[in-house]
């Protein structure tokens, strides 16, 4: 069984925000347009958080591309009360849409603020979005869910040229998008795979990892690394 | 003051014992739910602990107030005929 | 229950047979902030919750401050009336069915704030499809409903003697009555069953209330936030929950007091043990937030400090300050001396707890969610019209049921002041009695044998 994960390279990460369009783009994550953000509601899955620098304001001294952390111990799956995200048997936390009832309990759990809420309805179904993945109405929470639906497609399709998937073939929009190769997704449980190696690395944190969520996406820090 | 009033209604009677069934009917419904809620986590398997811990608490207390009701309504309108 | 002493307590059954015209322009008044409670809720299940000041990060704002605020008013029946009756303390007669009433309307309206704030209220059903007994909502739910169907019970039985009353002597509505009556005469054994039942609903209703405001506080202390994990949360929330609960009894009293003429049974002594309790809860109070405010200051924590200083200094401090006051400094004021101009002062404390206990909730909800962990960007709330015609409706909502339920039944227990007068005195001195020294006289048989 797989477990899916992903390690993002501080190093590498421009603060370019590929990542960013190319997951709304996948994921029919709508515009919420200009009125609702500046009331704080942009829906964005995959967000690239910026630190500035202690001392000068205006500067940002890190790029913190933001998924949906995928926890091993989510606090967000603790607390719904409907099963309307749960973590499913290959480490991704999914949702539900069709059952949440919009008590907001998980974006109150989550540390990450990974969770987004649809405070209208912001769109409806229309041509040019992604077939593959649905429309969500408004009263629902959404979050990243690493691309369920390429892994569902891809497994179809390897199903049906009875052959296994292929390491490589399943890969989330972000890290299919970003230029400088900043994100790597694979198989966390095959200690061979390029995801593994990497978290294994010196350079390897986990955000807020003193909370015990045990993310499964892990950050590369700059520069040589505290190891 | 019991020579005074008239003996109750057929229907005053039967709305009262219909709210005694309705207490059963809310309160054993609530019970049904829980052990729902149990069967439900346990062939998730998510956590059944937590609905088994909880409902071990929740069933006796629900199970004590519709005794207390049903001890009430006895007491209450039954005593008549033993008068 | 012979008929000559009904008429010392006529003015006990007076609002129930005669309504003037204070009661139409309460109501009228009332209906009003309910219509504009209404009319804020129809546009919210139009068009979103979007209709709000909620954003991502502070997705709960008022409604979650309400629906805490309320159910923490629903300690009021319990404190009153179950410990005041275990305990025999006879000044609680005229103070116990209102307090009760007060739980029963209190707990719809808080349960209906988490309706109201929920993204989609047509799914609620959900919650009883697929609970899940891990979330602290879950928990809610069980608890909410016991202490609904507890207190009830609580309120119902200990009225039914007093509707056997109104059955008898008032002429209209004769079925609903007869009905709830349950057959009422008064007789010894159906006395013994109702005492009986009282009293182990007295026992029950009290852990069951204490579970309630835990698991409300669980809501927040089960989560990882920074301010809100904490264990002192449930102690917390059952002082601040009762505290609040007082308050709201007294000013429920001193409304209906004036307003049905309830001077000979409301009296000073009473609001002045109730100003009492009040000043004990207020320093309660004091001491758990000022406990939970020392240690986060002391640790230290970064996470802890961010949030911690967004009360004391930062946006938030209005309304910390504002709690302050209005939970500590105005209430030890107004009733560390409760001499005279008793139900003046302690109608000022009441009312000043009340609004310091709304700020209290909002004060532990918002400033947690507005500074979150990451580097994320600060949330400002500012609440639209839409909360505020809500929290006006569901006031005026509350306000309308109490209302309506005193036309309709006895707002002081008759029987109960009637017992208060036939028993209670005797048995008040039988047992101050039994407290003192024997005397030199005729020795019982029981402390022979022990001597």
């Amino acid at each position: 069984m797989p477990r899916w994960g992903m390690v993002i390279d501080l190093d590498r990460c421009t603060g370019c925000q590929a990542c960013v369009l190319a997951c709304k783009a996948e994921n029919n994550v709508p515009a919420v347009g200009m009125g609702e953000a500046t009331r704080g509601r942009v829906i964005s899955w995959m967000q690239v958080l910026t630190e500035e620098e202690e001392g000068h304001p205006g500067e940002v001294k890190r790029f913190l591309p933001r998924p949906c952390l995928q926890c091993d111990d989510p606090p967000c799956t603790k607390v719904c009360p409907v099963y309307a995200t749960y973590l499913n048997p290959e480490g991704i936390v999914t949702q539900i849409y069709a059952r949440c009832i919009g008590c907001r309990f998980c974006m109150a759990a989550c540390p990450y603020n990974a969770k987004y809420f649809n405070w209208h309805r912001y769109q409806k179904e229309a041509p040019g979005q992604n077939p593959d993945v649905s429309v969500r109405p408004k009263g629902v929470v959404e979050k990243c869910t690493f691309c369920h639906h390429r892994l569902q497609k891809a497994r179809e399709r390897a199903l049906f040229e009875k052959r296994d998937l292929a390491p490589g073939e399943y890969v989330p929009a972000c890290a299919e998008a970003c230029p400088a190769r900043a994100i790597v997704f694979g198989d966390l449980s095959d200690p061979g795979s390029e995801v593994s190696r990497l978290a294994r690395s010196p350079r390897a944190f986990r955000l807020q990892e003193e909370l015990g969520t045990k993310p499964k996406v892990i950050y590369l820090t700059e520069g040589e690394g505290r190891g | 003051m019991s020579d005074r009033r008239p003996a109750p209604p057929r229907v005053v009677r039967a709305i009262q014992w219909a709210m005694a069934g309705a207490a059963i009917v809310f309160i054993g419904g609530i019970i049904t739910w829980i052990i729902h809620l149990i069967r439900t986590a346990w062939g998730l398997r998510d956590v059944p602990s937590a609905s088994i811990g909880i409902s071990l608490v929740a069933i006796p207390v629900f199970l004590t107030l519709l005794g207390v009701i049903l001890y009430v309504f006895w007491g209450l309108l039954g005593d008549r005929s033993g008068r | 229950m012979a008929e000559p002493a009904d008429h010392r307590d006529a003015t006990l059954l007076a609002p129930i047979e005669r309504t003037g015209p204070g009661f139409y322009w309460a109501v009228g008044l009332l209906s009003l902030f309910i219509l504009w409670g209404a009319i804020a809720y129809w546009t919210q299940l139009d068009e979103g919750l979007g209709v709000t000041g909620l954003h991502q990060p502070v997705s709960w704002g008022f409604y979650v401050t309400n629906f805490v605020f309320f159910i923490g008013i629903s300690h009021a029946g319990t404190l009153i009336s179950a410990i005041l009756r275990l305990s025999r303390a006879e000044w609680r007669r005229p103070i116990t069915r209102m307090a009760e009433v007060i739980t029963v309307m209190v707990l719809f309206i808080g349960a209906g704030q988490i309706l109201v704030d929920l993204g989609r209220p047509d799914r609620v059903l959900n919650v009883i499809r697929y609970g899940r007994y891990q979330s602290p909502l879950l928990w809610d739910a069980t608890s909410i409903s016991a202490y609904l169907t507890a207190s009830i019970l609580y309120l119902y039985l200990p009225m039914i003697p007093d509707i056997a009353i109104l059955r008898d002597r008032l002429g209209k509505r004769e079925l609903l009555y007869t009905v709830l009556a349950l057959g009422w005469t008064g007789s010894a054994r159906q006395q013994k069953v109702l005492n009986r039942a009282i009293a182990v609903m007295a026992v029950l209703v009290i852990p069951i209330a204490v579970s309630v405001h835990s698991v409300v506080s669980f809501v927040f202390s089960m989560t990882l936030q920074p301010m809100w994990h904490s264990t002192i949360f449930g102690p917390y929330f059952v002082v601040g929950a009762i505290f609040s609960g007082i308050a709201a009894l007294i000013v429920a009293m001193i409304v209906f007091r004036k307003a049905y003429g309830l001077e000979a049974y409301l009296k000073p002594i009473h609001f002045r043990y109730l100003g009492q309790l009040l000043l004990v809860m207020s320093l309660l109070w004091f001491y758990f937030t000022f406990a939970e405010y020392l240690t986060g200051y002391y640790g230290g924590e970064p996470e802890e400090m961010k949030v911690f200083w967004a009360k004391f200094s930062g946006p938030f401090w209005p309304f910390f300050w504002g709690m302050a006051l209005a939970n500590f400094v105005i209430p030890v004021l107004c009733l560390m001396r409760l001499g005279r101009r008793t139900v003046g002062k302690v109608l000022a404390a009441s009312l000043s707890v009340l609004v310091g206990m709304w700020l209290e909730r909002f004060i532990i909800v918002v400033p947690t969610l507005s500074n979150p962990r990451l580097p994320f960007g600060e949330g400002i709330y500012w609440p639209t019209w839409v909360e505020w015609g809500e929290t006006a409706g569901s006031f005026a909502l509350f306000a309308l049921f109490y209302l309506l339920f005193t036309k309709l039944f006895p707002v002081i227990s008759i029987w109960e002041i009637r017992e208060g007068r036939e028993v209670g005195v005797k048995e008040v001195e039988e047992r101050v009695v039994s407290y003192l020294p024997d005397t030199g006289e005729p020795v019982p048989a029981e402390s022979v044998r022990r001597r």
